[in-house]
């Protein structure tokens, strides 16, 4: 036993009494936050539902820590394995590994901390919102979940169906509504600049028109002009046409996007001319060429496209909020619905944070299902330069 | 042959057109139209047929207008403040993950997620993570001092002139970091791994290799983060409008500011007060100043090209 090997021995055991304490917190929160949703669904309307979601709950408190004991136990068991069946050389580089994933795991805690945050707030029963753990203020899973907070965004509660035979405009001011609405202006707009563009960066790639480089830099150079510029005068051009407070004027000045055709022009240039003749020898139409041909092969681009289109429309706050007519409850987004709502009930948490999960949680699913798209997505303006 | 060409010609005018009528008309189009309405005033009754013609009095009042040159100068704060942070916190993940390990995918879309998530919303959350009393932030502090009244209930991190901005920013910085991460690992993957092995040759130190090896063959990827944080500062609202509506107040040249106004902010409140004409004029200033920052920095872009092109 050399110093340097009780060194390395006790460094182990702190990285390790670490990483039990992170594993142990963290599967147990996972598992916990199941079954409290779980209880939640199975729980009726309003407080006597709540005490019964409340003893599903406490029966299941064993389950929960013995779950999680068994996870640590064996994700400590396996590490353990490993290190001491590791060769000496490798040992130091396995502790940096074993910090790296601990500096790792810190930080995804930390990001992703206010949306889990929001998502355990959304069951939480009105007025307790605030109410901690007694002894652990980290422990922010509700004991008594209720789906109360969403059965009031969404209006369904029998209180809200009450007031909603007197008054039916006002009932459809719901995040129902909302989150309709906000899908069919985001997906019409999607679909339209991903048409639009590919149409465009089809003939800036392929097709021989005058003065096509000169068009295509200008393009490029009006990407630089801030957003905000655009704000008044569109605003202007919405009234005059007469099509404030419609779905249209919500999306329609954003068709034209300038990033799009870039970033499908740049994918077309690597489709083979070759391609395109041969599909006009064997008599293609110059429509057939672009659908048969152009658009198959660069799916994964328009997919993309259309993914940050969406994602763009969706969380469009201050141009939907400027051309919202508040008095039509049927043109209302969800961004724009969630101002609105939270001016209205400032303290009430739990209804504010289940409101956002109608914004956060379609897209975050999405996300887990075509992150690749995302993340090429976004970052290509840049990585192409 | 002529023939044919005049026919691809309209074929492919054809397909321009849709995506053209757009552009023209509600990009082309507005930067005139916005320059036109700059030399209306305030509508009497809000409505949009009762502008009345001021010439140039709008950009006389900019001039004069310390709201205006301190939302600007809030905006420089933003900028200078969140971009620093964001590189450094982007760079630190990335250097992270740039290593063997086992879930690294899973690393990256973590950090990566909070970007594509509605910005309102994410402003709304952190409010009330900062809020006095009810929030986390308060609480903690609250459990950990055993009570009592701190900086964290009153004011409130929002609340204090000082902190607000600075909050803000770190709210930003959080959401954002993974968006920098992923360009600079890519980048950070494409460096050859011949060029360390030579430094280390020569005997440079982990923190040589990092500052004369890793830092300049990012440039390019830091360069146009910096554009972007500079370009996304002065776009910078619906941050703002959902963490602090641009206050808490304070005093500066016997006028009383928004400590958190940026640029963005102002402008959509002159423009929701009905000066239509006035934040015409605003975003003509703005467009002003954005030329000028992109001029520079493709002055400098262009300076290092030439360099390199010498050295070789």
């Amino acid at each position: 036993m050399t110093p340097k090997t009780i060194g390395r021995t006790l460094l182990f055991l702190v990285l390790m009494a670490i990483m039990i304490f992170m594993v142990f917190g963290i599967s147990g929160q996972i598992i916990k936050y199941g079954i409290m949703v779980f209880a939640a669904l199975s729980s009726g309307e309003g407080f006597a539902g709540s005490e019964n979601a409340a003893s599903i709950m406490s029966k299941a408190d064993n389950l929960i820590a013995s779950l999680s004991v068994i996870i640590t136990a064996l994700v400590s068991f396996f590490i353990v394995k490993k290190y001491i069946c590791s060769i000496e050389r490798v040992r130091w580089d396995f502790l940096r590994r074993m910090f790296l994933y601990e500096v790792l795991m810190a930080g995804v805690i930390l990001v992703l901390f206010p949306f889990f945050w929001m998502l355990c707030t959304a069951f939480k029963p009105s007025g307790q919102e605030l109410v901690l753990a007694e002894g652990n203020p980290f422990d922010i899973i509700p004991n008594s979940p209720t789906l109360d907070n969403f059965r009031r965004v969404l209006k369904i509660d029998s209180e809200s169906k009450a007031m909603g035979v007197i008054d039916p405009v006002e009932n459809k001011k719901n995040f129902g509504t909302y989150f309709l609405n906000s899908l069919l202006v985001s997906t019409t707009a999607a679909f339209l600049v991903t048409l639009f563009s590919s149409m465009a960066a089809y003939v800036f790639s392929k097709k021989p028109l005058p003065y096509k480089k000169n068009i295509f830099v200008f393009l490029l150079a009006t990407m630089m002009i801030p957003g905000m510029m655009f704000m008044v005068p569109q605003f202007f051009m919405i009234c005059k046409m007469g099509m404030f407070g419609t779905k249209w004027a919500m999306f329609l000045p954003h068709l034209a996007s300038v990033f799009g055709v870039f970033m499908l022009k740049q994918f077309m240039d690597t489709i083979p001319d070759s391609l395109l003749e041969a599909a006009q020898i064997d008599g293609a139409s110059e429509w057939q060429v672009f659908r048969v041909v152009i658009i198959p092969l660069s799916i994964p681009i328009i997919l993309t496209l259309f993914l940050l289109t969406f994602l763009s429309n969706w969380s469009n706050f201050l141009w939907q909020l400027i051309v919202t007519d508040f008095e039509n409850p049927l043109s209302i987004t969800l961004p724009v619905g969630l101002a609105l709502f939270r001016g209205q009930y400032v303290s009430e948490l739990g209804l504010i944070m289940s409101a956002s999960c109608f914004s956060i949680v379609p897209v975050a699913v999405l996300f887990l299902f075509a992150q690749r798209y995302f993340i090429e997505g976004m970052t290509q303006g840049a990585v192409k330069e | 042959m002529a023939i044919k060409t005049t026919k691809d010609t309209s074929v492919a005018l054809g397909f321009l057109s849709p995506f053209m009528l757009f552009f023209g008309v509600f990009l082309i189009f507005p930067i005139f139209y916005s320059f036109y309405l700059s030399f209306f005033g305030t509508t009497s009754d809000y409505s949009l047929a009762n502008l009345n013609f001021v010439g140039l009095d709008n950009y006389r009042t900019i001039l004069k207008d310390i709201q205006f040159w301190w939302s600007l100068f809030v905006t420089f704060m933003y900028a200078a403040i969140s971009i620093p942070l964001g590189i450094t916190v982007s760079m630190a993940l990335a250097l992270l993950l740039d290593n063997k390990l086992f879930g690294k995918s899973f690393f990256r879309s973590a950090f990566f997620l909070p970007n594509v998530l509605d910005m309102l919303v994410v402003g709304v959350i952190w409010t009330l993570i900062y809020a006095p009393k009810f929030g986390i932030v308060a609480r903690l502090w609250t459990w950990a001092t055993g009570g009592g009244e701190h900086f964290f209930n009153v004011p409130g991190i929002l609340g204090d002139p000082s902190t607000a901005l600075l909050a803000v920013i770190i709210a930003m910085t959080l959401k954002g970091a993974g968006f920098g991460m992923v360009l600079l690992l890519a980048a950070l993957q494409n460096i050859p791994g011949d060029v360390y092995e030579a430094a280390d040759i020569d005997g440079a130190n982990e923190w040589q290799k990092f500052w004369l090896i890793t830092i300049p063959l990012l440039r390019p990827i830091l360069g146009f983060m910096v554009i972007t944080g500079l370009i996304g500062s002065l776009n910078a609202f619906t941050e703002i409008y959902a963490m602090t509506a641009g206050g808490p107040q304070l005093v500066v040249g016997g006028e009383t500011v928004g400590s958190t106004s940026v640029a963005g902010y102002y402008l959509f409140k002159q423009f929701n007060a009905g000066n239509y004409g006035y934040a015409a004029a605003i975003s003509y200033m703005l467009l002003i100043i954005t030329l000028v920052i992109t001029g520079v920095q493709q002055k400098i872009a262009g300076k290092k090209n030439n360099d390199g092109g010498k050295r070789k």
